[in-house]
C-alpha cells in the first residue's frame, strides 16, 4: 500500500505522522495526553517562558510526557525580531531536548502575522549554528523559496492567523508554495476543523500543525482523531490523483446502449 | 550579592549558577539558565560563577503552538 512507504522527512529523521501537534490551551494535562494520542502525532510544539519564581509548583509540561519518544520543537514566540528569535532558541536547545525550532516572529498583536524578514534573518543565523530550523511564515510563494534556500528543512505557511480558525484563506498561494517546493510545506496556524485539513493536505502539503482547533474544541479528543484521520483521507485523496472538474454531466455507465426502445 | 533574576531583583548568598538554581527550588527540574546573556548547560552550572548585578534568566518549556 501506497501509504506504508509514504514518509516524511524532516532534518534527518522519518515521521509516520504528518500531524504537529502543539500543547498551548489545553483544558487540563489529562485531555491534553488523551488528545496527543488519539492525534498519533510524533511532533509536539512547545514554548520557552520565564518560570514564575514565585510559584515554582506550577510545574513544566514536560513532567507529562516522561518516557514518550516525541520529537520536540521549541517556538520562539514572544520574539519580536530575529535577535531574539535567535536568543531564544538557543535557550531552548540548552534543554538538551531538541535542536529543532519553530521560527515565529510578530509585531502586531491583533493579527500575529509573522514578520518575513526578521524570520527570514533569524532562519540565516539558526541554519549556520546547526539547527533544524522551520520557520513560521505568511503563505508568501517568493518568502517561502527564499526561507528554503536560507537552509530551512521546512518551511510553514500559515493558512490564516494563529488561532482564527477561518481555514485556508489563499489555497491558490499553498498551492503554488508546493510546486515550488523542494522541502517540506507545513500549513501552520488558522486551521479550524477536519475540512480545512483535508483542503491543505489535498493542496500537497507536507503535512499541518494545530494547536488552537483541537484544544478549544468542545472534544479536544475526539477532535484530534477527526484531525489525524483528515490528514490521512487529504493526503491519500491527493496521492490517489483527483478526477478533474467537468461543466456538464458524464454518465456513469455510458450513453451508447441507455435506450431501451 | 544583588542580581536580576527573571526581571526582579533579589539580594541572595550565592556563588555560582548551580546555587542560583536550588535557591528557587529548581535543583533538578528541566531548566534553562541565561547568564550575562550566555546559556549555560546544566553540566556548566556549578563552575560558573555569578557576578553582581548580573542578569539571570530562569525559563523552561510551556505549553505553545
Amino acid at each position: 500500500m501506497q501509504t506504508e512507504t509514504d514518509v516524511l522527512r524532516i532534518g534527518g529523521r522519518c515521521l509516520a505522522s504528518r500531524f504537529f501537534l502543539g500543547t498551548g490551551l489545553f483544558p487540563n494535562p489529562y485531555v491534553q495526553m488523551e488528545a496527543i494520542k488519539a492525534s498519533g502525532a510524533e511532533v509536539l510544539t512547545f514554548a520557552i517562558r520565564r518560570i514564575n519564581l514565585e510559584n515554582t509548583e506550577d510545574d513544566s509540561i514536560l513532567q507529562h510526557l516522561h518516557n514518550e519518544s516525541y520529537i520536540y520543537l521549541p517556538n520562539t514566540s514572544g520574539a519580536r525580531t530575529a535577535d531574539e528569535a535567535v536568543r531564544i532558541a538557543r535557550l531552548a536547545r540548552a534543554s538538551g531536548l531538541s535542536d529543532w525550532i519553530k521560527v515565529e516572529i510578530s509585531v502586531n498583536e491583533r493579527t500575529l502575522l509573522p514578520d518575513p524578514i526578521e524570520t527570514l534573518r533569524a532562519t540565516e543565523v539558526l541554519v549556520k549554528e546547526g539547527f533544524t530550523v522551520l520557520p513560521y511564515t505568511s503563505d508568501d510563494p517568493v518568502i517561502c523559496k527564499r526561507l528554503e534556500e536560507a537552509g530551512a528543512a521546512a518551511v510553514m505557511p500559515g493558512a490564516a492567523p494563529i488561532g482564527t480558525g477561518l481555514g485556508i484563506l489563499n489555497p491558490y498561494h499553498i498551492g503554488l508554495i508546493v510546486e515550488e517546493a523542494n522541502v517540506p510545506i507545513i500549513v501552520d496556524a488558522g486551521l479550524g476543523s477536519a475540512s480545512d485539513v483535508v483542503q491543505a493536505m489535498e493542496l500537497g502539503v507536507s503535512g499541518v500543525l494545530m494547536n488552537t482547533p483541537v484544544a478549544k474544541a468542545t472534544d479536544p479528543v475526539r477532535m484530534a482523531k477527526a484531525m489525524r484521520l483528515a490528514i490521512e483521507a487529504g493526503r491519500l485523496s491527493y496521492l490517489a490523483g483527483r478526477i478533474t472538474k467537468k461543466k456538464y454531466a458524464s454518465a456513469s455507465s455510458g450513453l451508447d446502449a441507455f435506450q431501451l426502445k | 550579592m544583588n542580581l536580576i533574576v527573571n526581571g526582579n531583583e533579589y539580594q541572595l548568598d550565592v556563588v555560582t549558577i548551580q546555587d542560583v538554581v536550588v535557591h528557587f527550588g529548581l535543583a533538578g527540574k528541566p531548566v534553562v539558565v541565561e547568564a550575562g546573556g550566555t546559556v549555560y548547560a546544566s553540566e556548566q552550572w556549578a563552575t560558573t560563577a555569578v557576578q553582581d548585578h548580573m542578569r539571570i534568566e530562569l525559563v523552561h518549556f510551556v505549553g505553545g503552538g
